[in-house]
């Protein structure tokens, strides 16, 4: 049986989704004697442009019209699109505040030259075209892509948390950094998966793994509202990471 | 006129291409075309508070999160007059190393090696030669325990905050760090033999000015405000706080990244770069390793970038574990991060990350909370030299074949170890 192919792309964004795959240093062998990795262009100077893909792995937002072309390119030739990473399924931090003046920013930052660069507001994929599957984390966890990967060569679909980091937080036997030290900690609405990195280090949850499925936000804000915080700026930290998922 | 494109450049960070035209002999245009989306996140910082601006600044860029990361903090706590304790700065410094290792390692063994050897990439070098790949790997997975280990997370490090850290890597961990990076010193001899044993690359030489940080006691590439310029055996230094000097820079319509020169000339950054500015680190191993890569300082071929990015490699595994065996012997302390006092100014940080000079710089308002900013790149800085060594391959290739003209500027490109997400974040805000 040949093995299936697959194709991992960047569209704007930091690349480390794709460094999070170069990061796999021991599987990295073992994934290529199971897997035809025929498009990646941040590992390899020959490409297959034209192939069809069975698997599909992007990495990014669309921030130009570039991306959107390619975007719906490689919808068109892979059976599975899976978003890869904080960015691909939320559209990440180039996305927070994108209800302002883009053309007036990029004059800001660039002259006039700024007027002539092909540049749109930032997009999560699903606003574009039809997304099979997310796997979320800025950057994802390398575990998170190797498990997806043999999930879907089994014909399963990757399956994540839907609890957010609070559960991984207390399991870990954390003192709570929202109640015990009132700092704004975005667990409670935030995906799990990352073990409660962050507050396992006393480093408040910047949310960056977008937010959990069904997430309570407004009870969160409630909760954050209490404890004396600014709503407008509790909202615009909640969207800081995942502008398109959570709603104002 | 006939024109050569390389429409996209491929084992390199980002989306960037390369576009020649020539006019019968004469080479009437080279570009590094960027087309990396514009995030505009440094405008996008502004109202946010202090807090918030390293985790969001170094989403910038993946490999070099942790230079990004820090030197975003350093600029923070330089506009609160913040000093760091002695034990934050050699962890800091640790976590630079962590990342040069990982960044260095990825460039040479992934992305520049399989063109020496003729592969299209290093999983096709690895199916035929599966020992460098996997040396490789070795040091590059090193390099990521390093970050983990002080920073929490490989890519983008959660660890280090305003004015400290979250919480000190335990001792055990470190112990178990510094035998791993022991057993990585064998691997440095590999590192030269194999750099040593590749095909010279002898197809490009150029006048060229270096710029780097300046560290005349100390082997650091965090600590220290001050850049020197050499050209030429001529010296300038610029101090951080003057940094718009090295970025006499304007917007080029074919690329989102702006374009830098020193008093009106391209400069190099990076490990080339590095070695220069500070020859005194070249003793002992170093000196020797890099005889047997016959490389002179300072250099006329850019492609000399690989080989001081593998001296480099075996450095920073040796700084590394000095740097260990002194936060040991001092004992390492469970300290919380000095509180921060926001008010207004300004404060800029230069650092070295692993592809040259990076400068972060913001201004506050005395609630803390960002009014402008500022990040200037070392692929950005680089971007005008990128050019004239195009332009000088170009000239030097005497027959003007295409396919090996194409080549050699992929080749020069990557050799300057590229890091185009980086390249469009050349940005002033007023």
């Amino acid at each position: 049986m040949s093995k299936p192919k697959v194709g991992i792309f960047g569209l704007t964004g930091c690349a480390g989704d794709q460094l999070a795959i170069l990061n796999c240093e021991d599987r990295l062998l073992d994934l290529v004697a199971l897997i035809d990795i025929c498009d990646f262009s941040m590992a390899s100077s020959h490409p297959q442009r034209d192939c069809a893909l069975d698997i599909a792995m992007v990495e990014g937002a669309v921030l130009t019209m570039r991306d959107a072309r390619q975007l719906r390119a490689i919808r068109q030739r892979s059976a599975t699109l899976v978003a890869l990473g904080t960015c691909a399924v939320w559209g990440g931090v180039a996305a927070m505040d994108r209800g302002l003046d883009r053309a007036k920013l990029l004059e800001e930052v660039y002259g006039e030259r700024g007027k002539e660069y092909d540049s749109c507001a930032a997009q999560a994929l699903h606003e574009i075209v039809k997304v099979d599957h997310n796997i979320t984390g800025c950057p994802i966890e390398k575990e998170h892509f190797l498990s997806a990967v043999a999930a879907l060569l089994n014909g399963d679909p990757p399956l994540y948390p839907e609890y957010p980091v609070c559960t991984e937080c207390r399991m870990r036997e954390n003192n709570c950094l929202l109640i015990e030290r009132g700092e704004v900690c975005c667990g409670p609405i935030t995906a799990a998966g990352c073990d409660a990195r962050c507050p396992q280090l006393r480093i408040p949850c910047v949310g960056c793994r977008g937010p959990v499925t069904d997430a309570n936000t407004a009870s969160a804000l409630a909760m954050f509202e209490e404890k004396g915080f600014d709503r407008q700026r509790i909202a615009a930290r909640l969207r800081t990471f995942a502008p398109v998922g959570v709603g104002p | 006129m006939s024109t050569i494109v390389i429409e996209h450049l491929a084992r390199v960070e980002g989306h960037g291409g390369i576009t020649v035209e020539l006019e019968g002999d004469t080479v009437a245009n080279v570009r590094f075309d960027v087309f990396e989306g514009a995030r505009l996140l440094e405008p996008l910082v502004r109202g946010k508070r202090y807090d918030e601006v390293a985790p969001i600044l170094s989403r910038i860029c993946s490999i070099c999160s942790v230079a990004h990361s820090l030197t975003s903090l350093k600029a923070t706590e330089n506009a609160f007059g913040i000093r760091v304790s002695p034990q934050t700065e050699l962890l800091r410094e640790l976590m630079f190393r962590g990342e040069s290792i990982e960044s260095h390692a990825l460039h040479l063994f992934l992305l520049a090696l399989p063109d020496y050897l003729n592969y299209p990439s290093a999983i096709a070098l690895a199916a035929d030669k599966p020992a460098p790949v996997l040396l490789g790997l070795r040091l590059k997975k090193l390099g990521n325990r390093i970050q983990e280990t002080i920073g929490g997370r490989a890519i983008h490090p959660v660890n280090a905050v305003v004015g400290g850290f979250g919480k000190a890597p335990p001792v055990e961990e470190l112990i178990e760090l510094r035998s791993s990076l022991m057993q990585a010193v064998a691997d440095g001899d590999s590192v030269i033999d194999l750099i040593a044993s590749l095909p010279a690359t002898d197809f490009c030489h150029s006048d060229t000015l270096y710029a780097a940080l300046r560290s005349p006691n100390l082997d650091t590439y965090y600590t220290g405000d001050e850049v020197m310029v050499v050209s030429n055996g001529n010296r300038a230094i610029v101090n951080a706080a003057d940094y718009r000097s090295l970025t006499g820079e304007k917007a080029v319509p074919h690329s989102t990244a702006k374009h830098s020169t020193f008093r009106g000339s391209p400069f190099m950054v990076g490990s080339l770069a590095r070695l220069t500015v500070n020859p005194r680190r070249l003793m002992g191993k170093l000196a020797v390793a890099m005889k047997r890569l016959k490389l002179q300082l300072p250099a006329d071929n850019p492609m000399d970038n690989n080989k001081a990015q593998a001296l480099e490699l075996i450095n920073d595994v040796e700084r590394a574990l000095e740097i260990i065996g002194q936060l040991l012997r001092d004992g390492i302390k469970d300290e919380r991060a000095i509180p921060v006092q926001p008010r207004a100014g300004t404060g800029a940080a230069i650092t070295e990350a692993p592809r040259g000079l990076l400068i972060h710089s913001y201004t506050y308002d005395d609630e803390g909370r960002v009014t402008a900013a500022d990040v200037v790149t070392p692929t950005a800085l680089n971007a005008a030299s990128i050019e004239l060594h195009f332009r000088r391959a170009v000239e030097q290739c005497a027959d003007r074949d295409e396919a090996v003209i194409a080549r050699r500027l992929q080749m020069i490109a990557r050799a300057y170890d590229p890091c185009i997400s980086c390249a469009v974040h050349l940005v002033r805000m007023r």
